[in-house]
């Protein structure tokens, strides 16, 4: 009976310390690379303007970049597919701003830039969806279809074989969304709101992608000019996980994405 | 047609093969997001994109991901063979264990943090037990 109990008490805690993940692992040696998953989920700027709502009231209306009339396609797929992230993301500030106007005008805008991609089709029930959300201010479900014009676009690119014209999609959505959240924090700058942009999970995986582009897309001025912009802005963010970002980086890398920004919509970029 | 019928069966043969990996990945997707569907209800905005692959017993996988101070955070795995135990944890960039609390169950492992600081966590996902040579999973997050 008492080697039963023995035997239950060394059981015991060696089954609960089996259930139990290590408290602590070493980063240095975690699976090889081929174990690593190099698919980046890049955040949705509302993952991020989220917390600036909780941090403040930021004046949304005075970062959106406003689209008048339907944006059409300009240069070459390399040119449209940051555009189209860039809108994608214009969407996301609309619904923070709550401009239902805008919202509309930019699901019309992402059906326009989605076509040449080859994508129109797969993304055309999303754009209907996002006006239809607008009209009715549902913002949540703007939000969702917002996210998944972004999930479409990648899949579809993909079967494509266009993968990297969607890691543009993502790369300008990204630029846009980084714009509007240094225009914000800048405007009141904190801390907390500066740390949002300590992201180099995100840098590193763009450098990685950019530089491995097919050579076509590399050598279009844009994807070069996109290409510098990135590797300017890595340093500003942060290089160590406990560096601080200061007002001037913050001011610094708005200037940079406002200037990324500009040649994405540029007819001459 | 006779000159058609190795490229048909070629094609047929692709189909084949690529179906049921992609059918899988998509099984354990759903169960993943069944695992999201009660915190969707309390606020928990869902991810479209996600993760997923197959792995054999007792191997892991990391996947570096951005997360950002001031949102909470849940990770879904699923995976659709219901014997099989798999399990979702979430580290530090220093390797620390950052959450909150996790959880498994048949067909899920889900694990919640709160992060500390904005910057990179680790994603360690494994399966720790399955009847089969590979087991199919998938991972989901929402934020709110």
């Amino acid at each position: 009976m008492k080697k039963a109990l023995a035997l239950a008490l060394v059981a015991l805690p060696l089954s609960v310390i089996a259930a139990e993940p290590p408290a602590h692992i070493d980063v240095s040696k975690l699976p090889s690379p081929t174990k690593m998953i190099d698919d980046v989920v890049v955040p949705v700027p509302s993952e991020i303007f989220g917390v600036l709502d909780k941090i403040g009231r930021p004046n949304w209306v005075s970062v959106q970049r406003p689209i008048n009339a339907v944006v059409q396609p300009t240069g070459e797929s390399p040119q449209i597919a940051l555009m189209l992230g860039s809108v994608i993301a214009e969407g996301f500030i609309a619904v923070e701003a709550e401009d239902a106007n805008q919202v509309k005008q930019i699901g019309k805008s992402v059906l326009s830039l989605a076509t040449p991609l080859g994508v129109g089709a797969e993304v055309k029930k999303r754009a209907q969806a996002i006006t239809d959300a607008a009209d009715k201010k549902d913002w949540p479900s703007v939000r969702k279809e917002l996210d998944g014009t972004l999930d479409d676009v990648k899949k579809v690119m993909v079967k494509l074989n266009s993968e990297s014209l969607s890691q543009l999609v993502s790369l300008g959505g990204w630029i846009r969304g980084t714009e509007a959240l240094t225009a914000v924090v800048g405007k009141g700058y904190t801390k907390d709101g500066a740390e949002l942009l300590h992201q180099p999970v995100l840098l590193d995986y763009f450098e990685r992608r950019l530089s491995t582009l097919k050579p076509k897309y590399k050598a279009n001025p844009l994807v070069t000019r996109v290409q510098k912009g990135i590797l300017e802005v890595r340093p500003l963010m942060g290089l160590t996980e406990d560096a601080e970002i200061s007002e001037k980086s913050v001011g610094e890398i708005n200037r940079i994405t406002s200037d990324l920004i500009k040649s994405i919509n540029s007819k001459a970029p | 047609m006779k000159r058609f019928a190795p490229l048909v069966l070629v094609l047929l043969l692709l189909s084949l093969g690529a179906g049921p990996a992609r059918a899988t990945i998509d099984d354990a997707l759903s169960f993943a997001l069944e695992a999201a569907d009660p915190y969707v209800k309390e606020g928990f905005t869902v991810r479209e994109d996600y993760w997923g692959g197959d792995l054999p017993v007792k191997t892991t996988k990391a996947i570096v991901h951005q997360l950002f101070k001031g949102n909470e955070y849940w990770f879904w795995m699923g995976t659709d063979q219901k014997a099989a135990k798999i399990s979702v944890h979430i580290y530090d960039s220093a390797g620390n264990l950052a959450e909150a609390e996790s959880w498994q169950k048949p067909h899920f492992a889900a694990a919640r943090v709160v992060p500390k600081k904005t910057g990179s966590y680790y994603l360690i996902v494994e399966v720790e037990k399955s009847p089969d040579e590979r087991t199919y999973w998938s991972l989901a997050y929402g934020f709110k």
